[in-house]
């Protein structure tokens, strides 16, 4: 348990140091620039434990944008787009879960799930995460085709990495921990 | 009653959730410029709304008093439109298919400020340059004179009311023809003073006073009626004038643009040049 606690706190900064630190610093000039922008932060909020108390989820992941945002200079968007994900999360973790519903020791990960399992979780939670921030970004809904393709592009790209960094844990750790 | 804790706790998640995405618009809406614009802009756009329909109301209310004016200004036009034609029928070959030349155009304008409590009073009006508007030009209402074009903007212009000590209205008694100037000297809103009719003129109260094509007002335009008759020195009667147009209450006016005035003006300076 205790290590579970700690895996969680040393994921949080490898993630936040890896967003702000890597992805944030990323830019491609020209036309398809915004297209290409990965948000793999919110893996944090995905993997926190199955059976976390609800308002805790709330509150870490509203911190976990926050902090986010503290870096990007964007009071609040992170926030609330992280905020929507995890309001999101343990019902629709109900409605992909096997009959018998997951058990508490169970993993959030490609190995614990099943790997088409967590590709649908992390793809609908990156999808909602994505269009929420675009959204708020944007602040209407003028061009609302362009940023909806902005969004896939974008999530395409955060479910590239976040199944990257599922291979390399499992590997580095022989399948052993997320 | 774990059913009864269930709904509570899951009511807790949504509120929970609510707070927090209350405080993300917040902390958004007051650190990011854009954002802070945009819901700004917005919430400027419904006052308006209110703005505008709280306007369509006291529009609709008024018309009363529109309507009324404006028939009344339909009843003087029909009686008086030939006053805004030279006659020209003493040609005797016709160049044109008409008889008559339009002389005065009029261009309707609306009163955007005014005022009337101080010695010296402008009115300002939304037609500027891009209506034609010039220096000198007469401003009429539907009720009478109201003043002189002063200075002219893109989109508007300031105008001498009648009510300003630098006001001359060359005016005349209508029934008899005996002109003076109409001056106003502060006090009363309402009230005016013709000079310079001579004593022997017979005038009554209640006299209608108009103006003289002398000035830069077309002729026959309503400056008032006489309201007191008494004498300064002695040859000349001092007149109150009770103003035609109502300046504490006035909307539209027309600006009136002479056709024949540079032909007028040049012809004029001649004269003057002349005498030098």
């Amino acid at each position: 348990m205790i290590s579970d606690i700690l895996i969680n706190i040393i994921r949080f900064f490898l993630l936040i140091f890896l967003q702000v630190l890597v992805l944030d610093q990323l830019e491609i000039s020209g036309p398809v620039n915004g297209y290409f922008n990965a948000y793999l932060y919110i893996l944090f909020i995905l993997m926190l434990p199955v059976n976390i108390n609800k308002l805790f989820l709330l509150f870490l992941s509203f911190i976990t944008g926050l902090t986010i945002d503290l870096f990007t200079g964007t009071p609040g968007m992170h926030a609330a787009a992280s905020l929507v994900i995890a309001f999101l999360r343990p019902s629709f973790l109900h409605v992909i879960a096997p009959r018998e519903g997951y058990e508490s020791t169970v993993r959030l990960t490609m190995q614990g799930m099943g790997g088409s399992t967590f590709l649908v979780y992390a793809g609908v939670m990156t999808f909602v995460h994505h269009l929420f921030l675009l959204l708020i970004e944007a602040f209407n809904f003028l061009n609302f085709f362009d940023l909806l393709l902005r969004v896939l592009t974008c999530s395409v790209f955060t479910m590239v990495l976040i199944v990257m960094s599922q291979i390399l844990s499992q590997r580095s750790k022989g399948g052993a921990e997320s | 009653m774990r059913n009864f804790f269930l709904i509570i706790r899951k009511y807790n998640f949504f509120i929970a959730f609510l707070l927090l995405q209350g405080i993300s618009m917040y902390l958004l809406v007051n650190n990011n410029s854009y954002q802070r614009e945009v819901v700004v802009s917005f919430s400027n756009q419904i006052t308006g709304q209110i703005y505008a329909a709280y306007a369509d109301v006291t529009d609709y209310l008024t018309l009363g008093i529109t309507n009324r004016l404006l028939a009344e200004e339909n009843a003087r036009l029909r009686k008086a439109d030939s006053n805004s034609f030279y006659d020209k029928s003493f040609k005797l070959i016709k160049v044109n298919d008409t008889l008559y030349k339009q002389q005065y155009e009029y261009i309707s304008a609306r009163v955007i400020n005014n005022s009337y409590t101080k010695v010296n009073n402008y009115l300002t009006l939304d037609a500027g340059k891009n209506k034609g508007i010039q220096r000198d030009m007469a401003v009429i209402s539907s009720t009478g004179v109201v003043g002189i074009v002063n200075d002219v903007s893109e989109h508007f212009c300031t105008v001498i009311s009648v009510l300003n000590s630098k006001t001359r209205i060359s005016s005349m008694i209508k029934k008899n023809g005996y002109f003076g100037s109409t001056v106003w000297s502060g006090g009363s809103p309402q009230t005016g003073s013709l000079l310079d009719i001579p004593s022997h003129a017979k005038v009554a109260v209640g006299d209608t006073v108009v103006t003289t094509s002398f000035s830069l007002y077309p002729q026959n335009i309503m400056v008032g009626k006489v309201a007191e008759i008494g004498t300064s020195g002695e040859s000349f009667k001092e007149i109150k004038v009770k103003l035609s147009t109502d300046f504490q209450n006035i909307s539209y006016v027309y600006i009136v643009r002479n056709l024949l005035k540079t032909e007028r003006d040049t012809l004029e300076a001649k004269l003057n040049a002349n005498d030098q």
